[in-house]
């Protein structure tokens, strides 16, 4: 699931818990549902460094080639 | 002279070069020098049609430019005293007529128009191409905003579309970096100078396309003139850009530079670290927006879990401790008796007290006793002055039928008996006749 969907899950899931219409234990499922999303979310946003490579070209079967790439300064 | 060439030889160089200088060698300053006297005197007043290029207002005031056609450009400048005199604003790819001479800059070897006057002949002829191309893909609908494709919120893989010399794929990174962000780069390498470069950055977009995982391809290159960044104002490019399976950023040049490319492009970036900045930011936003999601994600659960709880709590005690109820109910009525008791004794306390008030109300004996004596004494000089016997005394009779006191006649028959009281001794007598009119105190009456 990409962030974007992570996301609009997190929402929805704060959404039904915010109408206070749930069995405590529908509640905490989802909570640990919203907490993992959220963990997932922030790990993807947190990653290190940008990695930049760049495409040299395709081998034989289409894959694309790439070498890593440094800004010459 | 057999030596003659030994002799040359030894001809020290600095001798043969004078020679030659006072015959036909001149010095680099000698010969702009020539040239410059030549050309200024040929052509002291000129008249030249062409296209603005490379147009720069100087910050001095003066403007610096080039005049070009489809074959061959010159250079030119107009000194402030005479461009602040000018009804339009000069741009590249402008078509105008200026009035100047041609001069020579001596230092550089540069020959230049110096202009006293310019003109606008109507738009210039890459001016005129680029509004033809962009009514027509505009007729299209290729720059309709519903055609536009909102750029994802959080790529994962960007493809950036550009020299990876230039400034473009720099700046880019530069942001990129300093954010420290999670992005994924693939740079599609190309050249992007010029006109000619257009078909290598259209085969450099449909190799973009070929990555099946990038999220946005942006298309750039640094600034320049535009002529530099005329390869974005291709058609083939257009229609290449509106066919990308992925939206497109444009990024080319400056702020002020629009090409067609821009416009085609799901999203124009003023420059190409704007770029980045347009796919960073958002990211930037998902963070705030996530760590909202996340306090009410902890606050729902938070208020269910303390609600549950406080009901759990209130009816564990009333059902799992019926004996902490019902000591609950004697501690109750002992509560009620103690305020019952209290309310007993504070109800003799206050009759007590209504008592001990009229007690002292009371008069004493000793003056009751007086009181009364001095009323029964008035009571008994009044009852003395209706005493039957003081009038009787006066003459005046009772008469009495058994133990009726007789006042009218009416009251007897004849025959009856009756006892008349007098001051002395009493009568027996009989009544004779009665008369209802004959009394002396009606008579007094009338």
């Amino acid at each position: 699931m990409d962030f974007e969907k992570k996301l609009g899950r997190l929402e929805q899931i704060v959404q039904k818990m915010e109408k206070g219409e749930l069995e405590l234990e529908e509640s905490l499922k989802l909570f640990e549902e919203g907490v993992k999303l959220s963990r997932d979310c922030h790990s993807q946003l947190n990653e290190a460094e940008v990695k930049v490579k760049k495409l040299i070209g395709f081998d034989a079967e289409g894959k694309p080639q790439t070498e890593n790439f440094e800004v010459e300064d | 002279m057999t030596n003659g060439t030994t002799n040359s030889v030894n001809i020290s160089p600095n001798e043969e070069l004078d020679s030659k200088t006072e015959s036909r060698v001149l010095s680099v300053e000698q010969l702009n020098r020539q040239i410059r006297q030549l050309i200024e005197g040929e052509l002291p007043s000129i008249w030249v049609q062409g296209e603005l290029s490379n147009f720069k207002a100087h910050s001095s005031g003066h403007f610096y430019f080039s005049l070009k056609d489809a074959k061959s450009q010159i250079r030119a400048v107009m000194f402030r005293g005479h461009n602040s005199r000018l009804k339009f604003k000069p741009q590249d790819g402008l078509e105008v007529i200026v009035r100047g001479r041609v001069t020579v800059y001596e230092p550089r070897g540069d020959y230049q128009i110096t202009c006293e006057m310019m003109e606008p002949v109507g738009a210039g002829a890459l001016q005129k191409a680029f509004e033809q191309l962009k009514m027509k893909l505009k007729a299209e609908g290729l720059f309709e905003a519903t055609r536009k494709r909102p750029i994802p919120t959080l790529p994962r893989h960007v493809a950036i579309v550009t020299s990876p010399t230039g400034a473009a794929i720099r700046d880019i990174l530069n942001v990129l970096n300093r954010r420290n962000k999670t992005v994924r780069v693939t740079l599609i390498p190309t050249n992007v100078q010029g006109e000619s470069a257009a078909p290598l950055i259209v085969q450099a977009m449909k190799t973009a396309f070929q990555l099946s995982d990038i999220d946005v391809i942006i298309l750039g290159r640094g600034g320049g003139s535009i002529e530099d960044m005329w390869c974005f104002n291709d058609e083939k490019l257009a229609r290449t850009i509106a066919a990308s399976p992925v939206p497109v950023i444009s990024a080319v040049g400056h702020e002020i530079d629009f090409t067609i490319a821009d416009f085609v492009a799901d999203l124009r970036a003023p420059t190409p670290s704007a770029a980045a900045e347009l796919v960073v930011k958002s990211s930037e936003d998902l963070m705030q927006k996530l760590r909202l999601l996340e306090r009410l994600l902890f606050g729902a659960i938070r208020k269910q879990v303390s609600t549950d709880l406080h009901r759990l709590r209130a009816l564990n005690g009333r059902l799992v401790d019926p004996q902490r109820k019902l000591q609950d109910l004697i501690q109750k009525a002992d509560d009620l008796q103690l305020r019952l008791n209290h309310s007993v004794l504070r109800y003799f306390e206050k009759r007590r007290m209504a008592l001990k008030l009229a007690t002292q109300k009371m008069p004493r004996p000793l003056q009751l006793l007086e009181r009364w004596r001095f009323r029964v004494q008035k009571a008994m000089s009044l009852l003395d002055g209706l005493s039957p016997l003081r009038v009787v005394e006066r003459g005046y009779s009772l008469t009495t039928k058994g133990k009726t006191i007789i006042k009218d006649s009416t009251q007897v028959m004849i025959k009856d008996e009756l006892t008349i009281y007098l001051m002395k001794g009493q009568i027996t007598a009989q009544v004779i006749s009665t008369n209802e009119k004959e009394s002396p105190w009606t008579l007094k009456k009338n």
